[in-house]
């Protein structure tokens, strides 16, 4: 019985927090609320990115940045060219997905950490250069001009439209034969390639689809904000937030990068104001705690506590009810 | 240019290799042993230089001394740090996630540490030496670079001595050679594994400190050596010692004479534009390399 109610539990929570957040707005929120929510909404759209490639494929990026904001500037420059802002989310994807083939294709070839210190360096080289390029006005940033009035409630729901669209394309690629392909590389990369896994391919795509949805979140944020400089979107420290995410939330889940984008969203918002100065230093705990007790983070402490009281009150458990609460254990090949 | 230019940036490309492979060999020996990515590097770098820069404000310690104490205090730190965190991590052949996550969480707290103690301004540590320099013909060498140049090559010949020698270096080369038949030998893994990281640490607090004389320093003082030390031990194979200094000679004479044509501000891609090269044309640096060469003939 219970594997039955979880099963449509999950087939109607997802639908009913959609709506719910499309309803929203309706009452009367503060546009501040509006504002964290928007945030939170394209934090985990990046998160939901990162997850397919360091959680579902197991391959960690450091680099996430690069994407989000080469996203942001190239979403920037379109809108001052005049274009349809949704058009220069396009063309922020594509330039990102370019981008992500060139730190990929030299990397995903050879076995080991390549890739994760790669990803350091070109983070590195590439604010260097923004820093310096002279069109987008160097360190000191871009200035963005939207021909049409600043509505909030369009930027709101299109972060909320993008993030569903976001989420139910990890749900997909995750439940289709590509994510199995994902998930045996993680796994074991020789017998995936033994089985006809052509693990160099998939991991290029997988890399190309989370940085087109890294790529849209920098975009969003661009355009919300009006105003972008090197050293935000292409900080180091965007980086980790992008890597937090998924991990506080569950790393290789399709629902933990959502947790965590919520956790993180209203986490971050609260230190930054009482705790400027040591914000980063409590992250680095977190990853550390979280790696050494619960490497499924918030989605794996859950599942704990169902387990625990599906447990008391039932005791046939002829099958795992997490398993189709929560999907199959990510601890099963966390390793690279 | 005259050739006494060239001689300059050959002899400052020299002196430059020295510290840079101090700084890398630290990670080496972690990589090869445990198969960790030490990201961690970077705090430890940074670490060493405060090391250095506090006994030297408040004690009035000769920095050169002071990085020679960096080794023994950074070793305890290191073995420390094992115990406490890393040997939890599970076993494996490759770089596991938990084990790039963790050191990476490790780095963050040291460097945001570093912030909260130190503040975000630059520091430095200036000695009399500072500004002196050799005088060789027409060739004038800052003493300091010399002096850490020394330091650095007399570490990496004791290190050799005892990665060749001691029972505790043919451990660590059993090790690094073939895991599982170490084992069965009797190698005990997990005493070896803190040593080692011990060492590694203990390296990278000296090169940290050696730095600090040269460079000045904040809390993110480590990020752009974390990426030089692995394009270092890459352009080395990741495992040997003596690919190290061969990898250390490469990017200092490939940074030294691109300030020629590049900005200087464009500095930080050069190591990531020869990561890239070397990842598609020698994969297993240039003892690979070599090897394979040798084989064709």
């Amino acid at each position: 019985m219970a594997p039955v109610a979880a099963r449509r539990y999950t087939f109607v929570l997802p639908w009913v927090i959609f709506l719910a957040l499309l309803l929203l707005p309706l009452t009367d929120l503060s546009s501040n609320t509006i504002r964290l929510l928007f945030t939170t909404a394209v934090w985990i759209i990046a998160g939901i990115g990162w997850n397919l490639v360091g959680g579902f494929t197991g391959q960690v990026s450091f680099g996430f940045a690069v994407f989000y904001g080469l996203g942001a500037y190239v979403t920037a420059l379109m809108i001052n060219g005049g274009r349809s802002p949704y058009f220069a989310f396009l063309g922020g994807i594509a330039i990102a997905v370019l981008a992500s083939f060139f730190v990929s294709m030299p990397t995903f070839r050879l076995r080991g950490p390549y890739f994760a210190i790669a990803t350091i360096g070109v983070g590195e080289a590439t604010r260097v250069i923004m820093n310096n390029l002279d069109i987008t006005g160097g360190a000191s940033g871009y200035r963005i001009f939207e021909k049409r009035a600043f509505n909030q409630l369009e930027h709101y729901y299109s972060a909320i439209v993008l993030m569903a669209l976001a989420l139910a394309i990890s749900s997909l690629i995750v439940h289709s034969k590509f994510g199995l392909a994902l998930r045996a590389i993680k796994q074991d990369q020789d017998a995936a390639a033994a089985v006809g896994v052509n693990h160099y391919l998939s991991k290029l795509w997988i890399h190309a689809v989370a940085a087109a949805m890294t790529g849209l979140a920098g975009g969003l944020y661009a355009r919300y904000h009006a105003f972008i400089y090197p050293g935000d979107v292409f900080a180091f420290q965007t980086s980790i937030y992008i890597l937090l995410i998924p991990v506080i939330g569950g790393i290789g889940t399709v629902w933990g990068p959502v947790l965590g984008g919520i956790v993180f969203g209203i986490v971050e918002e609260e230190l930054v104001v009482h705790f400027p100065n040591i914000h980063l230093l409590l992250y680095g705990s977190v990853l550390i705690a979280i790696v050494l007790l619960e490497p499924d983070g918030l989605i794996g402490l859950l599942r704990r506590l169902v387990r625990f009281f599906w447990r008391r009150r039932e005791d046939s458990g002829s099958k795992d009810p997490d398993e189709i609460l929560w999907g199959r254990s990510g601890l099963e090949g966390r390793e690279l | 240019m005259t050739a006494s230019d060239y001689l300059d940036l050959i002899i400052k490309s020299l002196l430059l290799a020295g510290i840079y492979a101090a700084m890398a060999v630290g990670m080496t020996v972690i990589y090869g042993v445990m198969k960790i990515v030490n990201l961690a590097h970077a705090g430890f770098l940074m670490m060493g230089a405060y090391f250095a820069f506090v006994l030297f404000n408040r004690f009035h310690i000769d920095p050169v001394l002071g990085a020679i104490l960096a080794l023994p205090a950074f070793f305890l730190f290191g073995m420390a740090m094992h115990w406490l965190l890393v040997r939890w991590l599970p076993k494996s052949d490759t770089p596991t996630l938990s084990s790039l996550l963790l050191m990476f969480g490790v780095w963050l707290v040291l460097q945001n540490l570093g912030y909260m103690i130190f503040g975000s301004e630059d520091s430095s540590i200036l000695t009399p030496r500072t500004l002196a320099s050799v005088q060789l013909g027409d060739i004038s060498i800052p003493l300091v670079s010399l002096i850490v140049f020394i330091a650095a090559v007399v570490s990496l010949v004791l290190l050799q001595i005892i990665f060749n020698r001691s029972w505790f270096g043919r451990s660590m080369r059993s090790l690094i050679q073939n895991p599982y038949a170490a084992k069965i030998v009797g190698v005990d893994d997990e005493r070896t594994a803190r040593l080692t990281f011990g060492l590694g640490t203990a390296f990278a607090g000296f090169a940290g400190a050696l730095l600090a004389m040269l460079y000045s320093f904040n809390a993110d003082f480590g990020r752009p050596f974390l990426l030089r030390s692995f394009v270092i031990i890459v352009l080395g194979g990741l495992e040997s010692v003596s690919g190290v200094a061969i990898g250390a000679l490469v990017l200092a004479l490939l940074e030294t004479f691109s300030v020629q044509v590049l900005p200087a501000s464009y500095q930080p891609a050069i190591s990531f534009a020869l990561l890239v090269v070397v990842l598609i044309i020698m994969p297993k640096g240039i003892a690979g390399l070599l090897q394979r060469k040798l084989k064709v003939t």
